[in-house]
């Protein structure tokens, strides 16, 4: 079975070859037969992937251990959920699922946008077809996940129990599925480039795949970040470390791309920009594979490194000469024929928050390359910490929050001072009085309350466009409200789709102002002792011993009072699995609105019969996960979008390229 | 030169200085942290071995270069050099009696390490660090494993974070000889 899954790659590889030729020789001949066959390539291609990824998933339910890949990854004694999921739980196997989900992309935008951008298509194709070709090429020569081992081991090494989490196995294919849809906007703006064909097609058509890439990084994002929270016991959810930097950079320049686009979009201006900013969103994604994959930064993360470093090095500096390069041939056909007319503009808020993203995405950069310049220049070895990052991403930070209610009330082209003054009078006041009770009633620190200003006045700014253009409406169909504002929304789904997800990002700053105001503690607790921790009364009783899945858990089973009533039982604890030699440690969290309590089995005493806790109280971080809803709404809603033009035009150079052989059946 | 053109090679500089900079990144290895001990006396211990038969103090090793491995049980990449330190040993500690091999396992039970020992068919003097592990703190280590090459004056003059190869190991022993 281990060689069928090889073959199939060999074969996968030789049809993305196919593709990336055939395209080419198509325009050149003006023969759309080849084109066509280009076309089927795909699915062929796509047929193969996914035949090599069924295999390997066979291997792991059978628990094949005579396949390397699957004796490291796995063990008999898992549960059979995570034996799948442990396909993406290695090196080679994540590899083959990137492969696997940029054919399905592929297949799907080849044949999807065929009529409504048939000039461009066939490079769009070639251009998927290389960075297929790529990623086949490493799996076969350096990272097969079939390479068999000459003794069969009589159990596998199992999955790490760490990774055995819900969020931990949607986050890295939702992070793969983010980095690779950012492939299909990149691919677009190339064959631009390479058919010099620059208006504003590509950005119409791509535009649901910017918002699909946009949604799955910020999903991983989360999801890791949950992840970190519910299992390493650090009490945290994001610690800059430098894997985690790699994902987050090309989140920030797709999120500048993702407003970018919409200038040149409505004013025809920033087309350099934006096709710059593709093209770094996606060498920011092979650089990231790249950090994480060779080991060149130190990092917390235990990745299995590999030899594959160089050769993803090569790739993105082939991609980024070539990708600059054609940019600079076709540069004339780019420069704007418009000027920005006034100081006061959508337009300006836009650039100034494209400069923020990008000037973060810069900071991360930088800082997670610091320690390498440092040693080239001078020899010596330094690490840059949480702390660099927070100070000089914070006010950056913040500032891009604020434009966030700006943007919503600033009109195109032009705004004047009188209707400024209008649109952002109350939310300002409302801003500062809702300010002013927080800081008299809770926070005194400035970050904080900053971010809480910011929040009310964003929040306020959404809520006073919604509720106008709602009433206008409501009035003009005489009708109630909640079908005026239905019908509002419908109207203009990007708009209030991007607006959700503001109202997520709202959510998201209010969780991180939580940061500023938590507590740790190490508490020495006796059987039946009561302590005071904040408003709550905690009360451990004993220790037991119970199954969860394949592991044994030791937990100290520990009562919460509030107020004299009983409200839940936490059950810290240490867990034991049968594959790994130390115990993990099973974080137990009370969640509610306003805080979670997080419990961490640090110790037992079992002569002293005492456990030591330690107890942290998180306020507002629960505000952050919920961001997640607001995204997946406002997303959900700004994809119902499809450009009319792009529509008409499909329709119509669809009946007039019907295809010889459709005509016959 | 025109503006334009010189703004295509200054992008296609910031490229190609990031992408070298980055293959740099790959010749050299974060992990190698620069200790403090390197050309200073290592520090002394005595231990008794797992087999519980003999027992050594390191100071009485002077003359003959020492090379210290820190191991545990519990580390992966112990059980990839473990052939790689074995092999070494038979050559040149037992065959050529131009070194000594010494594996201290620091955080570990007795019994596991015992086992994993067998496991892997070690023949050179194998230890287990004391209860708190006080060598290993001498030492400051970073992780398992840890290689430290001391010289037939004691000094210690390399030191290894993660796994050992053939070829580290004899280029070490040749610059201590």
């Amino acid at each position: 079975m281990a060689d069928i899954g090889y073959v199939t790659m060999v074969m996968a590889l030789a049809v993305a070859l196919y593709g990336t030729i055939i395209p080419h020789l198509g325009v050149q001949k003006n023969n759309w037969n080849l084109i066509r066959s280009a076309q089927y390539a795909t699915i062929f291609n796509f047929f193969l992937v996914a035949l090599a990824s069924g295999i390997l998933i066979h291997a792991f339910l059978t628990d094949n251990f005579r396949i390397f890949y699957v004796a490291t990854n796995s063990s008999s004694d898992m549960p059979i959920f995570y034996k799948i999921t442990a396909f993406w739980g290695g090196l080679d196997g994540s590899l083959l699922l990137w492969v696997l989900v940029q054919s399905a992309f592929a297949m799907v935008v080849a044949f999807r946008y065929e009529n409504s951008n048939r000039y461009i298509i066939p490079y769009v194709i070639v251009v998927l077809n290389i960075i297929i070709a790529f990623l086949l090429t490493l799996l076969i020569i350096w990272s097969n996940p079939f390479a068999l081992q000459a003794i069969t081991p009589s159990e596998g090494r199992g999955l790490n129990p760490l990774l055995q989490n819900i969020a931990m196995t949607a986050h890295p294919p939702s992070l793969y599925l983010g980095y690779i849809g950012f492939s299909v906007p990149f691919a677009f703006a190339i064959a631009g480039l390479i058919r010099g064909k620059l208006d504003n097609e590509w950005i119409l058509t791509t535009r649901r795949w910017t918002l699909f890439s946009f949604y799955f990084l910020a999903l991983g994002l989360i999801l890791g970040g949950q992840w970190a929270y519910e299992e390493l016991g650090w009490g945290g959810y994001w610690a800059w470390d430098p894997v985690e930097n790699a994902a987050f950079m090309p989140f920030l320049t797709g999120t500048a791309f993702l407003h970018s686009v919409m200038v040149q979009e409505k004013r025809n201006m920033l087309k350099i920009w934006n096709i710059v900013l593709i093209i770094v969103t996606f060498g920011l994604s092979i650089l990231g594979t790249f950090l994480t994959r060779s080991g060149v930064v130190n990092s917390v993360h235990s990745f299995t490194q590999s030899e594959i470093g160089p050769f993803f090095l090569v790739f993105l500096g082939f991609t980024l000469v070539i990708a600059f390069g054609l940019l600079f041939m076709r540069i004339r056909m780019l420069e704007s024929d418009h000027r920005l007319e006034s100081v006061l503009c959508r337009e300006n808020t836009f650039l100034a928050q494209n400069i923020l993203f990008v000037g973060i995405a810069f900071t991360v950069l930088l800082g997670t390359t610091f320690p390498l310049i440092a040693e080239a220049v001078r020899g010596t070895k330094l690490s840059i910490q949480a702390p660099f990052f927070n100070t000089v991403t914070a006010p950056m930070g913040y500032a891009l929050f604020f434009l966030t209610g700006v943007g919503t009330l600033i009109a195109w082209r032009r705004s004047s001072l009188s209707s400024l003054q209008k649109n952002f009078q109350n939310p300002l006041i409302a801003a500062t009085l809702g300010t002013i009770v927080i800081a008299i009633f809770f926070a005194r620190d400035w970050q904080p309350l900053l971010i809480f200003w910011i929040s009310i006045f964003v929040t306020m700014t959404i809520v006073i466009e919604v509720f106008k253009s709602t009433r206008i409406k409501a009035h003009q169909l005489s009708t109630n409200f909640g079908m005026a504002f239905i019908y509002v929304v419908m109207r203009n789904t990007r708009r209030y789709g991007g607006l959700a997800i503001h109202l997520g990002v709202v959510m998201m700053f209010i969780g991180f102002a939580g940061r500023f105001y938590d507590v740790e503690k190490d508490l020495s607790m006796e059987p039946n002792r009561p302590i005071a921790l904040g408003k709550y009364q905690l009360i451990f009783k004993e220790m037991q011993e119970f199954k969860v899945r394949n592991a044994t858990h030791r937990a100290a089973i520990i009562e919460v009072y509030e107020d004299g009533d009983l409200k839940e039982v936490l059950k810290p604890a240490k867990s034991f699995y049968p594959t790994q030699p130390d115990p993990l440690t099973e974080v137990a969290i009370r969640r509610t609105l306003w805080e979670d309590l997080y419990l961490v089995l640090n110790n037992e005493d079992s002569a002293r019969n005492l456990v030591v806790i330690k107890a942290r109280i998180n306020p507002l971080v629960g505000w952050a996960w919920m961001s997640l809803p607001f995204f997946t709404i406002g997303v959900g809603i700004s994809m119902m979008y499809r450009p009319k033009s792009l529509q008409i035009r499909s329709e119509v150079t669809g009946r007039r390229y019907v295809p010889e052989s459709r005509h016959s059946a | 030169m025109s503006w334009r053109s010189l703004k295509f090679w200054g992008v296609m500089l910031v490229i190609l200085g990031f992408i070298g900079l980055l293959a740099f990144g790959l010749t050299s290895d974060p992990k190698k942290v620069p200790s403090p001990l390197l050309g200073k006396m290592a520090p002394d211990f005595s231990v008794t071995s797992l087999d519980g038969k003999s027992s050594l103090k390191l100071s009485e090793l002077k003359g003959i270069p020492v090379v210290l491995n820190f191991w545990g049980s519990w580390c992966p990449e112990c059980t990839r050099e473990a052939p790689v330190l074995e092999a070494f040993y038979q050559r040149y500690d037992k065959g050529q009696n131009k070194v000594r091999v010494l594996g201290i396992a620091f955080q570990d039970t007795p019994s596991r390490a015992k086992a994993f020992a067998k496991r892997f068919g070690k023949n050179y003097f194998l230890a287990l660090d004391d209860d708190e592990g006080s060598i290993a703190l001498n030492y400051g280590l970073y992780g398992a494993p840890e290689t430290f090459f001391i010289d037939p004056k004691g000094i210690i003059r390399f030191k290894q974070v993660g796994g050992v190869t053939p070829d580290l190991l004899l280029e070490q022993l040749e610059s201590m000889l």
